[in-house]
């Protein structure tokens, strides 16, 4: 236990909220901070230097969207969205001012603790290795090779290159401008079409049953996510 | 330059008025004398045909006879002035041409004769005028009571405002040869309901106002406000002022008091009309607010009963936790906390519907509309509703050449999310759910099929109102909204929504939407 607990700044304006985050990610052993407003946050961010961000996004003196621009000025310390606003253009506009992933309220603090473990884990340096593995897929990087239960699979350029994008934010979610931009260019932003083409034709090759995908997971109307730890 | 260009109007106006008063005068000035003509002709015959007879007839005193002809038609047909006229005519014709000792008149025979042909005449002409004139009030009066009579046979067949309001329009316009408008007055003012002319300016405004305000008539002819070039009547039904008759006469010939009259019934059987009309009206008001009221009644029972059990079983949970006084082992512990967790679940899902349904109802609802894969949409669905699937067998059975169809991917997952709720609820835990789809040549099917308990004949039509729910559902958790907003939704995206009984047992429902043009097929891998 060298290692110092990690730090969670939680801003939220309503107190009941603060008070169960604290509880609750205190107890999963974070070391758990505290701001109420934008202004607050801001300041909170520069002397608690947290290693994660858990912010609401109405806040009483701004917006977290607005909050989230501000952040990523300078730093890239993980902000996840924990809001109210289930409309998906809201959700969208948060992940591509550079929030790394959105939860809805009311949500279970299973799954908050789960993204939240996806965000540090994406902030540590990768520690190098050149294999994937998830539930049966393995994808071998360096090498280019896909496997699913032992069995290699064929992937065209394509479907390749966004797997592997999706791998490399494994657990996070994409947005499907995100998606397009790293796989395809951004002049091709707005061919959403052509993702979702692709993303049928790759689970039909990795995927054991493509009507219930355990890997490549669809976020409606949002974009897709990578699960790294496929429950069986 | 608005004063004098009205005061232009008003001298054009003069000038026109006697212009044609003029035209009258002499009109009537040859209608005056060409009855003296006539009477003057048939003496000119009388003494001609007395001429003819002269040698046989003896006295000739009897040929004064022949006279009487000219001097009773005259007074028959053109009154006392020209009667008199042929009188005195005939008498000298006669003296001067057939009685031997001429001037002067001296006889007593003379001037006997000429006050019996004078009295004669005046007698025949009074007898004669004032038939004319009974027959002509007759039937003026008989056209007033055809008039009136095909006002109120129109008046009883139109059920609304408007058809009376053309109405009375159509029959006073056509009885009295002039433009007419109904007015019925709305906040402050009054709005033409129909009418052949519009009502223009302040001075007309100000009279219709007048007339309305003061249940008399203003406007033309009448003493206030009688610079109008209409008159308005007041369509008053004895208590209640209803609206004004406009009426305008081109010339602005004055009313004849008959007229007048006429013009009053039609106004006060307009009036009465039209009060029942907004009677009837009132009273369609008065119900529809009266089932909207027991409506939202409903809902809002409805809503709360859906909103507060889930919040008592919450609220029991917790508080059974906190009890100090009672020791409960683990397994009860964690069956309450499980209790409350599922009911917020279901609260917030209670809650993300009714939203919904707001949205849909405002308008607010726009779906986005994208080429979606339906397998993914499908696998949304099923992973939106986790652990509930889980332990559920279901059946998926798409087409491998299955198109990309266009649609708004979240609404429509949440349809299926809801039809799937259903499908699950109503059946049995060991039954398959099946999912199927299929293409036709213009639209996409997705059909969600189960072998529950079915829905009885009674409540298939009803599924898809809100907050309906099957009656032997009682068991089961449900707000009633879900298959009323998967319907709405699938209505927004031109398609349709159904329900069926599945052959063999179960409910099937049927999602159908239109394939467009523009949807795309991308052969496998491309770029």
């Amino acid at each position: 236990m060298s290692t110092p607990s990690p730090r969670v700044l939680v801003v939220d304006d309503e107190q009941a909220i603060r008070h169960f985050l604290r509880v609750s990610l205190s107890s999963h052993g974070y070391d758990v901070h505290e701001a109420t407003t934008a202004q607050e946050a801001l300041a909170a961010v520069r002397a608690d230097r947290p290693d994660v961000i858990i912010l609401d996004l109405g806040l009483p003196d701004g917006d977290g969207i607005e909050v989230t621009r501000r952040l990523r000025e300078w730093s890239q310390i993980p902000i996840i969205i924990l809001s109210v606003r289930e409309r998906e253009a809201d959700k969208i506009a948060a992940l591509d001012a550079g929030a790394d992933d959105y939860l809805t309220k009311p949500f279970g603090v299973g799954e908050l603790l789960a993204r939240v473990r996806v965000a540090l884990r994406h902030a540590a340096p990768s520690p190098g290795q050149s294999a994937f593995v998830t539930g049966d897929l393995r994808v071998d990087l360096e090498h280019r090779l896909v496997s699913v239960g032992g069995r290699e699979v064929q992937l065209t350029p394509t479907e390749y290159d966004l797997l592997r994008v999706l791998i490399l934010h494994a657990g996070k979610v994409l947005t499907h401008r995100q998606l397009l931009r790293l796989v395809w260019g951004a002049p091709y932003e707005a061919e959403t079409h052509l993702l979702r083409v692709n993303i049928s034709n790759l689970r039909r090759r990795i995927e054991p049953d493509p009507t219930r995908p355990r890997y490549i997971l669809t976020e409606p109307g949002v974009g897709y996510r990578l699960c790294d730890n496929p429950k069986l | 330059m608005a004063l004098s260009g009205d005061r232009d109007r008003q001298m054009a106006r003069e000038g026109n008025t006697a212009a044609r008063s003029g035209k009258m005068v002499a009109l009537g000035s040859a209608a005056t004398w060409l009855p003296y003509v006539y009477g003057v002709a048939l003496i000119l015959a009388a003494t001609l045909l007395g001429q003819g007879l002269l040698p046989f007839i003896q006295p000739s005193s009897n040929l004064v006879v022949l006279y009487l002809v000219p001097v009773v038609v005259s007074a028959l047909y053109w009154g006392a002035g020209p009667s008199i006229i042929t009188s005195v005519l005939s008498i000298l014709a006669y003296r001067l041409l057939f009685v031997p000792q001429r001037l002067p008149l001296s006889l007593v025979d003379d001037y006997i004769m000429f006050l019996t042909v004078l009295i004669v005449g005046l007698v025949v002409s009074t007898l004669a005028t004032r038939a004319r004139d009974q027959a002509a009030l007759a039937r003026r009066a008989a056209d007033q009571t055809a008039a009136l009579y095909a006002l109120s046979r129109d008046l009883a067949a139109a059920g609304d405002l408007d058809t009376i309001a053309r109405a009375v329009v159509a029959r006073i316009s056509q009885t009295f040869a002039c433009d007419a408008a109904v007015l019925l007055p709305r906040g402050d003012s009054l709005v033409a309901q129909a009418g052949t002319f519009e009502m223009t300016g302040d001075t007309e405004e100000a009279a219709a106002l007048w007339a309305l305000r003061h249940a008399q008539s203003a406007g033309w002819g009448s003493t206030v406000h009688h610079g109008a070039q209409a008159l308005y009547l007041p369509l008053t039904t004895g208590h209640k002022v209803m609206g004004v008759l406009a009426i305008r006469r081109a010339g602005n010939d004055m009313w004849r008091e008959d007229q007048r009259y006429l013009l009053d019934v039609f106004a006060s059987q307009a009036a009465m009309a039209i009060e029942r009309a907004q009677l009837a009206e009132d009273a369609r008001q008065a119900y529809i607010l009266e089932a909207t009221r027991k409506m939202q009644t409903a809902l809002l029972n409805s809503i709360s009963h859906d909103l507060r059990t889930p919040l008592a079983s919450i609220t029991g949970s917790l508080t059974s936790l906190l009890d100090n006084e009672v020791r409960l082992d683990e397994g009860t512990r964690h069956d309450l906390i499980e209790t409350a967790r599922q009911q917020a679940e279901r609260l917030n899902h209670l809650v993300g519907n009714l939203l919904d349904m707001t949205r849909l109802e405002a308008g607010a609802m726009q779906p986005v509309r994208e080429p979606c894969d339906i397998q993914d949409l499908i696998g949304a669905a099923l992973a939106q509703l986790g652990d509930r699937v889980k332990e559920r067998q279901i059946a998926v059975d798409l087409p491998d050449d299955l198109p990309m169809v266009a649609m708004d991917f979240v609404l429509m997952t949440q349809v299926l999310v809801n039809l799937l709720d259903n499908a699950l609820k109503y059946s049995a835990p060991q039954t398959i759910v099946d999912i199927s789809a299929h293409l036709t040549d213009t639209s996409v099917q997705i059909d969600v099929a189960d072998r529950g308990i079915g829905i009885p004949d009674d409540d298939l039509p009803h599924v898809f109102d809100r907050f309906y729910r099957v009656r032997h559902a009682g068991r089961v958790d449900g707000s009633g909204l879900g298959l009323s907003l998967s319907k709405g939704i699938v209505e927004l995206h031109g398609g349709r929504l159904t329900g069926a009984h599945r052959p063999g047992g179960g409910t099937i429902f049927s999602i159908e939407l239109p394939l467009t043009p523009t949807t795309p097929r991308l052969p496998e891998g491309q770029v």
